[in-house]
C-alpha cells in the first residue's frame, strides 16, 4: 500500500519536475523569440520614425513661409530659427536644422548646437547630394546624446536643392521605453564599448541595473551568436545584444533583454496549481486506498482465521460477509466448502460404524470402482452354535441385545488384532487378516484372533452365568487363499468384500466345528498353517473333501489355551 | 545635281573665308547609348579679351497648361526674361538659385511681368502652386548659344577666334567644358557624349491611384 502511494508520488514528482522544466525551457525559447522580434520592431520602429521625420521635413520644405525667407539676399538667420521652432510643435522632432545647399548651417532649433557640433548632419548632406538622395538618415551623437538622424533637401523645385532640412530625435528614455511599451522588452544603449568612457545613454532599467548591463557589453557576444543570460540584481535575463552603427564613429550597443522571472510568472502560478494538484489528489488516493485496503484485508483476515479454525476440525461457524464482490463470493464459496467437510466427516464417521474403518479408509482414499485384485487373505468365520433354537426362547430385543454384546466383544477383538469386519451375516462374523490393507503375519494374527475370541466368549459366559442368562457357543473357521478382493455391487451400491473358493472353504470349515466327531471350536487350514512362520502345534483332524473340490484338504483343531478339546464341553 | 552638290561644297569654304562671314559650330549632343540629346545648352565664351556685344533679344518663358514653356531657355546675361501667363489659372513663379532669387507672387492670367538677368548662371524656376513645374533659365556671359533639338544638334555661328565651349544639360552633373579656337570662316563640328543622370523632371500631379501605400 505504502509501495503504491510512494509510486504514485514518485510518478507525481517527476511529472512536477519535468513540467518546470519545459516550462523554463519554454520561457527561455520564448523569450529568445521575442527578443529577435523585439530587435526586428526596434529597427521598424526606428525606420518609421526616420520616416516620419523625412516627411516631416517634406511637407516642410513645401510650406511657402521658408521660401521668401531664403529669397532674401542676406539670410536673415533669427526669423528663420524662429520659423523652425515654430515647426518643431508639428513635426514633434526636437531639433530641426536648416542648411544652405552647400552645408553651411543656417539655422538650428536647439540653442546647445552650432557650426561646430553639427558635423553629423553635414555628413548626411555629403551623401544625399553626392548620391541625389531624397533623403539620408542615420544614428550619431548630437552634443552628447544619441539622436536619430534625418536630411531632406528643400526643392527649388524638384530635383534642385535650394537648401536642407536636418531633423534629429533623441534616443532617450522616453524612446528606450517607448520601445519597452511595444515589445515588453527592456532596452538599454550603451556606448561603444572599445571607448575610454563607457555611459549609458538611456535604458529602461534602473542605473544600478543598467550600470550593469554597460559593464557586460564590453564582453557580450554579438546578436548573430543568439542571446546570453545575464544576472542582474539577482535576477536572470535573457539578453540580445545588437551593434547601432554610428556616422563616423565607433558603433553604440543596444542591450534588448526580458526577465526570466517576469516571463515565467504565469508558469510558476501555473505550477503551483499543478503542485496543489498533485498533493490533493495523492492524499485522496492514499485515503482511498487504504479504504480499499480495509475493505480487502479485512475479510481475508477474517478467512483466514475461519481457515484456521476448520482445519483443527470446528465446522461449525459460517463467515457473515454481505457483500456482492468476488470477496462475497469467495466468502459463500467457504461456507459451502465448510458445509461439505462437515458433511463429508460425518460421512466418514457413520461409514466407520457401517464397515470396517479400513475398509472406510480404502473406500475414502480410493476411487470406487467395481471390479478388484487377488490376493492373499486370511478369512475368518465365527458362527454361534444352535443361536436360532436360543432366539425363539428369547423376547426379540433381549435376542438382540445379547447378540450385540456378543458381536462388540468379538468385533473389539477382531480389530484389535488388525481384522476387518467384512459383514456380519445373523448372527455369524466374517473377518479378514490382509485385506484390504495388505499386512503381513496375517495367519497368525487370524488365529491369535481366534484364541482370544475363544478366551473372550468364556469371560462373557461367567457374566451371562452371573446375569441368568443362557451362555453361548460358537465355531470358527480359518482358511487363508488366493480370493478376489474389492467392491462389488452395483454402481449405486458397493460392498467390499471377497469372493472365491477360499472363503467357502472357511465358511466350510467352520460348519465342521458342528460335527462332534471333531471335537474343536476352531479348525484351520493346512494352508494357513503353512502360510504362519512357524508353525503352532494343532491336531490334525484328517482330510476333508469339500464340496466342489476335486482335492481333499487337510484340516487342523487349534485348541484355544493350547489343549484340544472344545472348552464348551466341559 | 550631284555634281552641283559637290561643287558648292568645295566652293563653300572658300567662298566664307574670303569673304570673312562669320564662322559657325555644330554640336552633336549624345546620351551613353548614342541617342540623341535634347536641351543640351552649348555656348561659346570669347576669351583673350574679345568684346561682347550687349544681348539683342529678350526671352520668354510663358506659362502655359500648367507647364513651363519652354523646359530649357538661354539667354545672354543682362537680356531681359518675360513670364507672360497664358493659363486659365494664377502662378507663383519663384527662383532660389544664387544667379537670381526672384518671385512673382500670384499672377493672374494675361500679366506678363519681367526681369533682368545681370548675373550668368543657372536660374532654376518652379512654382509655388504647381509642384511639378520646373525650368531651367541659363544666363550665359556671351551672345553666341544655342539649344539642341529633338534631334540632337545645335548650331552656333560666331566670329573666328578662341573659346571656352561650355555645355550643360538638365541631367548632367556638372557643365562640361573645353577650349576651342574657331578659324575665321570654319565650319566646325563638334560631337559630345554626355553620360546623363537619371530623368527627375517632375510628373504631373494628379488624383493618386491608390492611398498612397505602395
Amino acid at each position: 500500500m505504502l509501495l503504491l502511494a510512494g509510486l504514485i508520488a514518485a510518478v507525481q514528482v517527476s511529472v512536477y519536475l519535468l513540467i518546470t522544466r519545459a516550462n523554463e525551457n519554454n520561457a527561455r525559447k520564448h523569450i529568445e523569440q521575442n527578443l529577435n522580434i523585439g530587435a526586428r520592431i526596434f529597427h521598424e520602429n526606428l525606420a518609421e520614425r526616420i520616416d516620419f521625420l523625412a516627411g516631416s521635413a517634406k511637407v516642410m520644405s513645401g510650406d511657402y513661409a521658408i521660401k521668401p525667407l531664403l529669397m532674401q539676399d542676406q539670410v536673415d538667420r533669427d526669423t528663420l530659427r524662429s520659423t523652425l521652432l515654430s515647426y518643431t510643435k508639428r513635426v514633434k522632432a526636437p531639433v530641426i536644422s536648416l542648411f544652405s545647399p552647400e552645408g553651411e548651417l543656417l539655422a538650428v532649433t536647439d540653442e546647445k548646437l552650432g557650426p561646430e557640433n553639427v558635423g553629423p548632419f553635414r555628413h548626411l548632406i555629403k551623401r544625399a547630394a553626392a548620391d541625389d538622395m531624397e533623403q539620408a538618415s542615420g544614428y550619431s551623437y548630437l552634443g552628447d546624446r544619441l539622436h536619430v538622424l534625418v536630411v531632406v533637401p528643400l526643392y527649388a523645385p524638384y530635383p534642385n536643392v535650394g537648401a536642407w532640412f536636418g531633423l534629429a530625435y533623441p534616443i532617450d528614455a522616453a524612446f528606450a521605453n517607448a520601445i519597452k511599451g511595444t515589445t515588453l522588452l527592456d532596452v538599454t544603449f550603451t556606448s561603444n564599448p572599445a571607448e575610454p568612457d563607457l555611459r549609458v545613454l538611456s535604458t529602461t532599467l534602473s542605473p544600478a541595473l543598467a550600470g550593469e548591463v554597460a559593464r557586460h557589453t564590453a564582453t557580450a557576444r554579438d546578436a548573430a551568436s543568439g542571446s546570453e543570460m545575464l544576472t542582474l540584481g539577482g535576477e536572470p535575463y535573457v539578453t540580445l545584444f545588437e551593434s547601432l552603427d554610428l556616422l563616423g564613429e565607433a558603433p553604440a550597443r543596444i542591450a534588448l533583454q526580458r526577465s526570466l522571472t517576469a516571463e515565467l510568472a504565469p508558469a510558476r502560478e501555473l505550477e503551483r496549481i499543478v503542485l496543489y494538484i498533485s498533493l490533493a489528489a495523492l492524499a485522496i488516493a492514499t485515503i482511498a486506498a487504504l479504504w480499499i485496503a480495509r475493505g480487502v484485508s479485512q475479510p481475508l483476515q477474517q478467512l483466514a482465521d475461519h481457515t484456521k479454525r476448520v482445519a483443527a476440525g470446528d465446522y461449525t461457524r459460517r463467515i457473515e460477509l454481505p457483500r456482492a464482490d468476488e470477496l462475497g463470493q469467495l466468502a459463500t464459496a467457504f461456507n459451502h466448502m465448510t458445509a461439505g467437510l462437515a458433511e463429508r466427516d460425518r460421512v466418514r464417521d457413520l461409514l466407520g460404524k457401517v464397515v470396517s474403518p479400513e475398509i472406510a479408509t480404502q473406500l475414502l482414499r480410493s476411487d470406487l470402482q467395481l471390479g478388484g485384485e487377488e490376493r492373499e487373505v486370511t478369512i475368518l468365520f465365527c458362527d454361534l452354535r444352535d443361536f436360532t433354537a436360543l432366539s425363539e426362547k428369547l423376547p426379540p430385543t433381549e435376542v438382540l441385545a445379547l447378540l450385540n454384546r456378543y458381536l462388540d466383544r468379538m468385533s473389539t477383538i477382531i480389530e484389535q488384532h488388525g481384522g476387518v469386519i467384512d459383514k456380519y451375516i445373523g448372527d455369524a462374523i466374517m473377518a479378514l487378516f490382509g485385506a484390504p490393507v495388505a499386512a503381513p503375519g496375517a495367519p497368525e494374527r487370524a488365529i491369535d484372533a481366534a484364541r482370544d475370541m475363544a478366551r473372550a466368549l468364556d469371560t462373557l459366559n461367567r457374566e451371562f452365568v452371573a446375569e441368568g442368562r443362557p451362555v453361548l457357543a460358537f465355531g470358527i473357521g480359518i482358511n487363508t487363499a488366493r480370493v478376489v478382493a474389492g467392491n462389488m455391487g452395483s454402481k449405486t451400491r458397493l460392498n467390499y468384500t471377497v469372493i472365491g473358493d477360499g472363503v467357502n472353504l472357511a465358511s466350510r470349515l467352520e460348519g465342521l466345528t458342528k460335527d462332534p466327531a471333531y471335537a474343536t471350536p476352531i479348525i484351520v487350514s493346512d494352508a494357513t498353517l503353512r502360510a504362519m512362520a512357524t508353525r503352532p502345534p494343532a491336531r490334525e483332524l484328517g482330510e476333508v473333501k469339500v464340496k466342489g473340490k476335486a482335492e481333499a484338504v487337510r484340516i487342523f483343531a487349534l485348541s484355544a489355551k493350547g489343549e484340544s478339546r472344545p472348552p464348551y464341553h466341559p | 545635281m550631284r555634281l552641283r552638290l559637290l561643287i558648292a561644297l568645295l566652293v563653300l569654304p572658300a567662298a566664307t573665308a574670303v569673304l570673312a562671314a562669320p564662322a559657325g559650330l555644330t554640336v552633336t549632343v549624345k546620351g551613353a547609348k548614342g541617342e540623341p540629346v535634347a536641351d543640351a545648352v552649348i555656348s561659346l565664351v570669347p576669351l583673350d579679351g574679345a568684346s561682347i556685344p550687349p544681348p539683342a533679344a529678350a526671352g520668354e518663358i510663358a506659362q502655359q497648361d500648367q507647364e513651363f514653356t519652354s523646359y530649357v531657355t538661354v539667354v545672354q546675361a543682362g537680356a531681359r526674361v518675360v513670364f507672360p501667363n497664358r493659363d486659365t489659372v494664377q502662378h507663383h513663379v519663384y527662383s532660389l538659385s544664387k544667379a537670381k532669387k526672384f518671385e512673382l507672387p500670384l499672377y493672374k492670367p494675361g500679366q506678363a511681368e519681367s526681369f533682368v538677368f545681370d548675373v550668368a548662371g543657372l536660374v532654376s524656376l518652379g512654382c509655388n502652386i504647381h509642384e511639378w513645374m520646373a525650368a531651367y533659365l541659363v544666363v550665359v556671359p556671351t551672345p553666341y548659344f544655342a539649344k539642341t533639338g529633338a534631334e540632337g544638334t545645335a548650331s552656333v555661328a560666331a566670329p573666328g577666334g578662341r573659346y571656352r565651349l561650355e555645355l550643360w544639360h538638365p541631367r548632367l552633373a556638372a557643365s562640361v567644358t573645353a577650349e576651342f579656337t574657331l578659324a575665321a570662316g570654319e565650319a566646325a563640328r563638334r560631337e559630345f557624349t554626355l553620360t546623363l543622370k537619371a530623368d527627375k523632371r517632375p510628373r504631373r500631379g494628379g488624383p493618386a491611384k491608390s492611398g498612397g501605400y505602395r
